[in-house]
């Protein structure tokens, strides 16, 4: 077990260490001088000279992908003497737009992505598990069939589109709610409710609607099971068959699917967040990338991913936990 | 003596496409007290339909006409709940494929359990005590270890005896065995059908014993129910159905099994 | 005695297993058999679940790689076979396997799936393609008309000719059986057990003939091998090892086999 974990937890590094590597390179390569962007309008070329000294941009690429490395780990200084500026430990540098420190911008704007992928999780399970239950039970009814005529609908509306049709009906016409914006939950539950609960439904949507299709097929394939008809002939009562061997062995591998999913929502939701002016990570990307603010991409990708990576390992510690036949042998 | 189980014209209605098809047609034969009566037939022969019928398991939408009497007690027409008081407690079955018909997410103690719990209530605890004997009983070595464990943990014969001890942990009058050795090799096969005659001696337990091959029914039926295509064909006591049989597809079928000890013409 | 036409010297094959966590387990399936085939002969590889004949079968028919061990056919090695040897090998030697409807293409004709191989061996049939197609059905008991159905079509018995036709399209010396009779009824059985003798006896090709079960073996084997946790047990002629083995698991395997009470037999035929 020990074992399994450090060379799980080995390849995450080096998934992270390559994922950096190349997010690094491609903006080596590819973005527009950082040093002129900084600089500005007014620049002489002393400045820019002297910002590249700053930031070590004037050293061969591998010196300053360590640096970058080891900024993470042990803090690195940029400059020197007066000009000293220190950033502690994890640094992932400074922003080119607001010279924020970035690790800062993140701890400031992951409350509000988590939120909105933790309410978003909430209705998606309820809503989506609940109504796949459903209709796979009455399979073949009016229900079934308009429950998953809905369900395909619903998976198929863009997330933008659903969203400026919330606000237009719930905001601008009937005045429900107010227009949504980052509200921590110390500044009234009520307020938080109603400024997250737009954010919620359009992400849980989509995520819904998969989940009610997959729930209905994983319960019906368990349904026609031999060990169902065992079930049966032992005289079991219908809650107790269904409830203990129908639903665990049909709702296992959607906890697989659900970690990925809520995995890759930490990173942040990107449309939502922007459309609804949310302050989140997935604005925050979305931002630095019309910017070209070179740190704040890198720290986003380097977010999501290990999100992905760890969501990938925890999936597999819970799955083997889950299912008998994986843990023992 | 009275019969354990009498069937009168049992006859199983599906709706197809073709629109309704008889799978089970007029069907009728008695099981007596501690008696082991074999159904056999090849695929699509109604034979597993037969069993299902008894049990009150058929697919939905299956129609059923005749009656089926278990100890004098008619079970066509009869509620789901009503059923499911007998299944288990009165009529248990085990099926072909032991590995799929045990779930695997349980352990098999879990799964003996909350058989004999459904029906007789008690404490975990005392549904141990049972559970282990009901795995000594059939041969699964250190039977309170073994209880937590998984199905897939065992063999595929002892997972038929699992089935087996939890078919039997509530002392049924009826066992329907639906093709219970098809999926064992040979050597394993032995071992069940030792086990299954051992415990109906034991037990004194009625026994339907459901199967496509003829030589299996042989060593363990004293009654035999031939069926084609949902039709009884022949009905008798083993000896007359193997030595005198009336029908041509009774006498077709003993000729198409290869014995091992026969002469080869080649 | 002549040289043999299949001739297999120690095949191994080693599977690694991934236990629990990743760890890794070594698991030896087969173990070291040789087997030898001559033309026209028929060798049934015989076992219980688990003791490697399946996977000597696959080896056998180069549709798996052996971990140790070599394969000579007509006394050249093509245990590393590849490209034209390969393509050679796969026209003398032909497979059948157990579920008739899974290894038939439900989206092709008959005339296709019969067909295929000799279109893989880049030949042209002769005749054309439906003319070989209505010749190879009507040598394995089809309707030749019903050579542009789809094998759904047709009943269990009937594909499991469709197979054995499929085998026979390329004139192969050696068609290999694995478990071809075992998911049949025994009625469907005795029917292509026929049909698998009288084609031999036409055609004077060679079967290695998989199965569990030792009755059906002792209709259609020349020499039998008992196969049991990947070794070859015992071998040797049919009639010798069904009436006096001489391994303990022969021995035991042979007692298990369920019987019909003799007497009750004789009866039934003297009565006709």
């Amino acid at each position: 077990m020990a074992r399994y974990l450090a060379g799980r937890i080995a390849g995450l590094v080096l998934i992270l260490f390559m994922v950096c590597l190349f997010t690094y390179l491609i903006f080596f390569k590819l973005s527009p001088d950082p040093a002129v962007m900084i600089c500005g309008k007014t620049c002489t070329p002393e400045r820019i000279l002297q910002i590249r000294t700053l930031l070590g941009l004037d050293q061969p690429f591998f010196t300053q992908f360590w640096d970058f490395l080891s900024g993470l780990f042990a803090g690195r200084d940029y400059g020197s003497g007066a000009n000293l500026i220190h950033c502690p430990a994890p640094c992932l540098g400074y922003s080119f737009q607001t010279s924020q420190s970035v690790w800062e911008m993140i701890l400031d704007r992951l409350p509000v992505s988590a939120t909105v992928a933790v309410g978003a999780a909430v209705l998606w399970l309820v809503i989506g598990i609940g109504a796949g239950l459903l209709s796979a039970v009455r399979e073949g009814t009016w229900w079934d069939r308009t429950t998953m005529g809905l369900a395909l609908g619903g998976a198929s509306i863009p997330n933008y589109v659903l969203a400026l049709a919330l606000q237009y009906v719930l905001v601008v016409k009937l005045q429900i709610l107010p227009f949504p914006s980052a509200v921590a939950f110390s500044d009234g539950p009520l307020l938080w409710l109603q400024s997250y609960l737009m954010p919620w439904i359009v992400l849980a949507t989509g995520y819904a609607c998969l989940y009610a299709r997959l729930t209905r097929a994983n319960v019906i394939d368990t349904l026609a099971e031999n060990f169902m008809r065992t079930a049966r002939s032992k005289g079991l009562a219908p809650v107790l068959t269904m409830r203990r061997h129908a639903l665990r062995p049909a709702l296992t591998p959607i906890t697989t699917i659900f970690g990925m999913d809520f995995a890759a929502l930490l990173g942040g939701a990107l449309i939502t967040e922007t459309v609804f002016g949310l302050n989140g990570v997935g604005k925050m990307a979305a931002d630095s990338i019309a910017k070209n603010d070179q740190p704040v991409i890198m720290a986003v990708t380097l977010l999501a991913a290990f999100f992905v990576v760890v969501g990938n390992v925890v999936v597999d510690l819970v799955y083997t936990g889950l299912d008998p036949r994986v843990r023992i042998r | 003596m009275s019969e354990l189980l009498v069937v009168e014209d049992l006859t199983v209605t599906f709706p197809t496409t073709r629109g309704l098809v008889d799978v089970v047609k007029d069907v009728s034969f008695t099981v007596g007290r501690d008696e082991t009566v074999g159904i056999v037939g090849e695929s699509g022969s109604g034979k597993s339909m037969t069993s299902l019928a008894i049990m009150g398991l058929l697919p939905r939408g299956a129609v059923t006409r005749g009656s089926i009497r278990l100890n004098g007690v008619e079970l066509l027409g009869r509620t789901d709940r009503q059923m499911r008081a007998i299944r288990g407690e009165q009529a248990s079955m085990i099926f072909q494929d032991p590995l799929s018909s045990l779930n695997p997410y349980y352990t098999v103690g879990l799964q003996i359990e909350e058989m004999y719990r459904a029906h007789r209530g008690g404490s975990r605890k005392a549904a141990g005590k049972v559970v282990a004997e009901a795995l000594a009983q059939v041969g699964i070595p250190e039977p309170d270890r073994r209880a937590g464990y998984y199905p897939h943990q065992f063999s595929g014969g002892q997972r038929q005896r699992i089935m087996i001890a939890m078919a039997l942990v509530c002392s049924p009058a009826l066992l329907i065995a639906d093709e219970p050795t098809t999926a064992l090799d040979v050597t394993v096969q032995a071992q069940i059908l030792r086990l299954l005659a051992g415990l109906q001696k034991e037990t004194g337990t009625g026994m339907v014993f459901v199967t496509h091959d003829l030589a299996v029914i042989s060593s363990i039926a004293a009654r035999v129910l031939v069926m084609c295509q949902g039709e009884q064909v022949e009905y008798g006591t083993a000896e007359q159905v193997f030595s005198e049989p009336r029908h041509e597809y009774t006498r077709m079928l003993l000729e198409s099994i290869p014995r091992i000890d026969d002469e080869v013409v080649s | 005695m002549s040289e043999p036409l299949l001739r297999a010297r120690d095949l191994t094959k080693r599977f690694t297993v991934r236990g629990p966590f990743g760890r890794k387990e070594e698991f030896t399936a087969v173990d070291a058999v040789s087997l030898e085939v001559r033309l026209g002969e028929t060798l049934a590889v015989v076992g219980e679940s688990g003791s490697g004949k399946s996977t000597t079968a696959r080896m056998v028919a180069k549709l798996m790689e052996p971990t140790a061990g070599t394969l000579e056919f007509e006394g050249r090695d093509v245990t590393r076979a590849k490209g034209a040897d390969l393509a050679g090998f796969r026209g003398n030697v032909q497979v059948v396997f157990q579920d008739p409807f899974s290894s038939l293409n439900p989206r092709h004709t008959v005339e296709r799936i019969l067909t295929a191989p000799l279109v893989y061996q880049g030949m042209e049939p002769k005749g054309g393609k439906r003319a070989l197609a209505k010749e190879l059905m009507v040598r394995v008991g089809l309707n030749p008309d019903h050579s542009q159905r789809y094998p759904a079509q047709f009943s269990g018995g009937q594909a499991q000719r469709i197979g054995i036709a499929r085998a026979l399209a390329v004139n192969p010396k050696l068609v290999i059986c694995d478990e071809a009779v075992s998911a049949l009824d025994v009625s469907v059985q005795a029917q292509v057990i026929e049909l698998l003798r009288r084609l031999q006896r036409e055609s004077g090709f060679s079967y290695v003939f998989i199965a569990h079960d030792l009755a059906v073996v002792r209709q259609i084997a020349h020499r039998v091998a008992v196969m049991s946790k990947g070794r070859i047990v015992e071998e040797g002629p049919c009639e010798r090892v069904f009436a006096d083995p001489q391994d303990p698991y022969t021995r035991t395997l042979l007692a298990a086999i369920p019987r019909i009470n003799p007497e009750w037999d004789r009866r039934r035929r003297a009565a006709g």
